[in-house]
């Protein structure tokens, strides 16, 4: 039983990652109806990024940089490279979004280099004697918990309230959702809605730069680096519904868990952890046909 | 206050007015009639930039608007409240008045000071920059705060007014909109509209798809918000003997230009209105 639940906690961690980047492709898909490709690449970006900026500085001026980076690097792409092709077929978009991918992959490897990188975890903090971050690991119950799996939780758990915060109770938050939902009564009341897609688009980016810096410690920094993590975050959020921000965390978390389920418990003769992915992805295909709009999604999806 | 003239706008190459000219005179209500796809829709979506006319002027209170933005629009105080009502249906009723007042709250931050700065030369800008930074730090938060409580007050006081008109909404304030009846969805919009404090109330058909009691409650309080706030309102309506009925005047639109126009009462005595729309 404690291997069990010590599957689960490995999996809530990695699982919120999965559902940090899910949210990113949430957050822009459900005001334009972009699905983002780029978006793991723009996070692995912003994360090579993080480790230049490393090389001088500490790791808590980093962040806050960064993440200012982030938001910036997402409004100047949707301003420069999406608002161009906004209203054309769904299929070219998807293209620039591909294109998009290609350009980051590309420029990481050639300006950071193939060769993995190590990435830190965000050093220890004391706030009254406890031990915030930093390495080791911590007993809890009947598993032991690392600490950056801990730091995982809590940036995960602190960016969803946040966020919660954001868009259920400020003037911009709401103009937001307005936005998403009906974009000429958005405009007839004053909102302006280019402006309200530039700053979904910082928001996701960021979001997407947290989860890159939070998974560079667990699979080493290097381009392809956030392929892997892309999938999970796309299934995550197509499990949790396409438009639903719960969907895409609680999708996360889902699939964190049942991967690590999975890869521990089922036979090693004829699947294994080799075979984790599939098996995971299987289940997802499994929800959908009970569920096609995902587990929390409302609007029936187009068909694209 | 709203004068339109040889308004002419087009979806592609489909012309949906040909020269189109109305005039609504400040606190009346002015009533445009038509049968379906006359261009009714289509003169309001061009008066409220919705829709950018191909030519013709429209000016609002003494001011070109014609090659603004319906975000511009409103916040001139002009709202306008579209077919179909628009509503924010996954939001609830109490977050969409607090949209409909968005324009009020938006437009405000330091615009003046923004107006003053883009005057200025380049180095000008770049002092003045400096000492706001330096000094303005806190006299902004000062003004900030302020401004947020009149405003804050302000809203409060727009929507006792709309809860006056419209008790239900009040009742149903954290109900999701799209769960209301036809009719409270209509108050809804109707509420959403006013939260902008406009001098000028586009309305297109209030009475689609409601039942001849719940119409003629809305247009009772149609013409309250007119008479007791002064609101001057443009309708658009296919129920012809209801909009002649609160109009002061009106226009007959007929495939995209002015057939007839006339006071209310004229307008009810003529042989083509009586024969047309009044049945």
């Amino acid at each position: 039983m404690a291997e069990f639940w010590q599957q689960v906690v490995t999996g809530l961690a990695t699982g919120s990652v999965y559902g940090l980047l899910a949210l990113a492709i949430v957050l822009i898909y459900r005001s334009t109806t972009v699905l983002n490709f780029a978006q793991g690449e723009m996070a692995m970006f912003t994360t090579f990024a993080a480790w230049s900026i490393l090389q001088w500085g500490e790791y808590w001026v980093m962040f806050p940089l960064v993440l200012v980076m982030a938001a910036g690097l997402g409004a100047f792409i949707e301003r420069v490279i999406i608002r161009p092709v906004e209203g054309a077929p769904v299929l070219n978009i998807i293209i620039v979004t591909l294109g998009l991918f290609a350009i980051f992959n590309n420029i990481a490897t050639w300006r950071w280099g193939g060769i993995p990188k190590g990435f830190p975890t965000p050093p220890e903090i004391h706030v009254t004697g406890i031990k915030f971050f930093g390495e080791g690991a911590l007993d809890i119950g009947p598993t032991v918990v690392s600490y950056h799996d801990l730091t995982i939780m809590v940036f995960a758990v602190g960016i969803m309230l946040a966020l919660y915060l954001f868009f259920q109770y400020t003037p911009l938050g709401l103009a937001m959702r307005a936005t998403a939902q009906n974009p000429i009564a958005s405009r007839l009341m004053g909102i302006r809605v280019g402006r309200m897609l530039t700053v979904g688009w910082a928001l996701s980016a960021t979001v997407g730069a947290v989860a890159g810096l939070l998974i560079a410690p667990l699979i080493l920094l290097q381009p392809p680096m956030m392929m892997g993590v892309l999938l999970y975050a796309f299934a995550a959020a197509v499990l949790g519904g396409l438009d639903s921000p719960v969907g895409a965390v609680v999708g996360g978390l889902i699939i964190g868990i049942a991967e690590n389920l999975v890869g521990t418990y089922t036979p090693k003769e004829w699947l294994g952890p080799d075979m984790k992915l599939t098996v995971t992805l299987l289940i997802i295909v499994l929800v959908l046909l009970v569920r096609p709009t995902g587990i929390f999604g409302r609007r029936a999806l187009r068909r694209v | 206050m709203l004068q339109v003239r040889d308004l002419v706008a087009a979806y592609g190459p489909i012309v949906a007015l040909h020269g189109v000219s109305l005039e609504v005179r400040e606190g009346s209500i002015v009533t445009v009639l038509g049968a379906n796809g006359a261009g009714k829709s289509t003169t309001l979506r061009a008066i409220s930039g919705l829709l950018r006319a191909r030519s013709g002027s429209v000016e609002f209170a003494g001011q070109r608007i014609d090659h603004l933005s319906p975000e511009q629009i409103v916040s001139l105080g002009m709202s306008h409240i579209p077919e179909g009502r628009q509503l924010f249906s996954e939001l609830t009723v109490l977050e969409n008045l607090r949209l409909g007042a968005y324009s009020r709250f938006a437009g405000a931050d330091g615009s003046g000071r923004l107006a003053h700065r883009q005057g200025l030369s380049l180095l000008g800008r770049l002092q003045h920059d400096l000492i706001q930074a330096a000094t303005g730090g806190v006299r902004d938060l000062a003004r900030l705060i302020r401004e947020y409580r009149q405003r804050r007050q302000d809203f409060e006081a727009a929507l006792k007014q709309i809860f006056d008109y419209f008790p239900i909404l009040a009742e149903r304030k954290n109900q999701i909109a799209g769960t209301l009846s036809g009719g409270e969805q209509q108050m809804l919009a109707i509420g959403r509209g006013l939260m902008a404090r406009p001098r000028l109330l586009l309305l297109d058909e209030p009475s689609m798809g409601l039942a001849p009691l719940v119409t003629r409650e809305i247009f009772e309080i149609i013409q309250a918000i007119n008479r007791t706030q002064g609101v001057t309102i443009l309708l658009v309506e296919q129920n012809a003997n209801l909009a002649l009925d609160i109009a002061h005047y009106g226009y007959v639109l007929e495939t995209g230009s002015i057939a007839l126009a006339g006071s209310s009462v004229n307008l009810r005595k003529s042989e083509a209105v009586r024969r047309s729309y009044l049945g």
